[in-house]
């Protein structure tokens, strides 16, 4: 598609028919964001966006005059699957298990997710807490359902050498846009303990030199894991590891806003678990003082 | 002279603006109910929408978005108290951020003139 001399891509976009959400035409709503994957959106198109979009290729269409092709796709798109092979299915705690698979040619970002496909029709969302630097894996970590087909599919079918597909990755929970001596914050429970984790090593990897501080919610501490990684992590660097579970008395949320709220306003934050814990502690380190461009999160929804 | 955007800072003084906005706006038991379920990161960008029209910078305010996105409101019962109470709010941002008295009038003045979009009258 060829733009006209002075036109936006929001205009070029409407002029040939393709049906996009749009309303300020400014730059100002964000409803029409787009996504290049081939080609720099110009600054201008990225006003207003987080740091972490603007790492993605996000832009505004009603405010951006490219001056260099662009391929650009919706927001939400998560591209062709592709086949990956399993390496591992082990237990981390009661009902956690870690998966690990490979595949070839795989960006992405510690703590995005990806689209995990066992077959047509079964397919789940996880999060990502590997690193793409470190590990030659991607790492999943997959709470089992008694009656979830994933988690039958995985704790009985599958094993090591299985293929299978994922398509992605997608989300913005990921180390952009903090600054290194910034404090940050990573607040999850259960199995949001994935890309918690994988933020974790990338900000280490990129040299944070904040305060780190980890807290991990769950219902009791058989719900714990990765508690020997961690606190490995807490006696080697400036990070605290905060276990809390629900028999001693300790939820999560309640606990990490009692200590949080007063020093809200200087912390970035990573918020990743079930939607009503992430939409509380959204919006209340958001009304303690903490900008909304400095909390990231990533809400899990259940699946059938 | 000057337009009022510009007067009172442009794009940096609605980024000033926004989330203080939105902090006392959520705070505010007399219209925090019509907030609620709302994604915040989406709603931000709307008051972004919203200021840059009240300071009367850039946009292409058009009545029609402004009814259809508080239609469901009115549904829920939006009436005038609560866009007095959204305009209040906003007169006590921009005092709290030190905008002179003229200026914070005008756009009070301006806000108010969509009230009868919001309202879907």
């Amino acid at each position: 598609m060829t733009l006209s001399p002075g036109e936006t891509v929001l205009e070029a976009l409407l002029r040939a028919g393709v049906e996009t959400p749009h309303s300020c035409r400014a730059g100002q709503c964000q409803c029409c964001m787009l996504r290049a994957i081939e080609g720099a959106p110009p600054e201008e198109s990225q006003r207003g966006l987080t740091e972490a979009q603007k790492a993605l290729g996000f832009f505004l269409p009603c405010i951006c005059r490219p001056t260099a092709p662009m391929k650009i796709v919706p927001p939400d798109d998560a591209g062709a699957p592709q086949e990956a092979t399993i390496r591992a299915i082990e237990p981390l705690s009661e009902d956690v298990v870690r998966l690990r698979i490979e595949t070839e040619n795989f960006a992405y970002r510690p703590g995005q997710f990806l689209e995990l496909i066992a077959e047509p029709g079964l397919s789940r969302h996880y999060s990502l807490a590997s690193c793409p630097e470190e590990d030659p894996f991607l790492e999943m970590h997959v709470r089992l359902h008694p009656n979830g087909r994933m988690s039958r599919r995985l704790s009985a079918d599958l094993r090591a050498g299985d293929k299978l597909h994922i398509a992605g990755p997608r989300g913005t929970c990921f180390y952009e846009g903090v600054a290194a001596d910034q404090p940050l914050t990573l607040i999850g429970a259960g199995t949001g303990l994935a890309p918690l984790y994988g933020v974790l090593r990338d900000a280490l990897r990129q040299g944070h030199r904040g305060p780190i501080r980890l807290y991990h919610g769950a219902r009791d501490s058989k719900g714990l894991y990765l508690t020997d990684e961690l606190q490995a992590f807490a006696r080697a660097r400036d990070f605290t590891y905060i276990p809390a579970t629900l028999d001693t008395g300790g939820d999560v949320a309640t606990l990490a806003l009692a200590a949080e709220a007063p020093r809200a306003a200087h912390t970035a934050f990573f918020l990743c678990g079930g939607e009503n814990l992430v939409k509380r502690l959204k919006r209340d380190l958001f009304m303690a003082g903490a900008s909304m461009k400095a909390i990231r999160s990533d809400a899990f929804t259940p699946a059938g | 002279m000057s337009s009022l955007y510009e007067r009172l800072g442009g794009e940096a003084a609605v980024n000033a603006a926004v989330e203080l906005f939105y902090r006392k706006v959520l705070a505010d038991g007399r219209i925090a109910r019509f907030f609620d379920g709302v994604d915040m990161e989406n709603q931000i960008a709307k008051q972004k929408s919203f200021l840059t029209m009240a300071f009367g910078g850039p946009n292409s305010y058009t009545g029609l978005d402004m009814r259809n996105a508080h239609k469901r409101l009115v549904a829920k019962g939006l009436n005038d108290s609560h866009v007095d109470a959204v305009i209040e709010n906003l007169d006590s941002t921009l005092r709290t951020l030190g905008v002179p008295e003229k200026e914070v009038r005008e756009v009070a003045a301006i806000a108010n003139s969509v009230r009868d979009d919001v309202l879907c009258r």
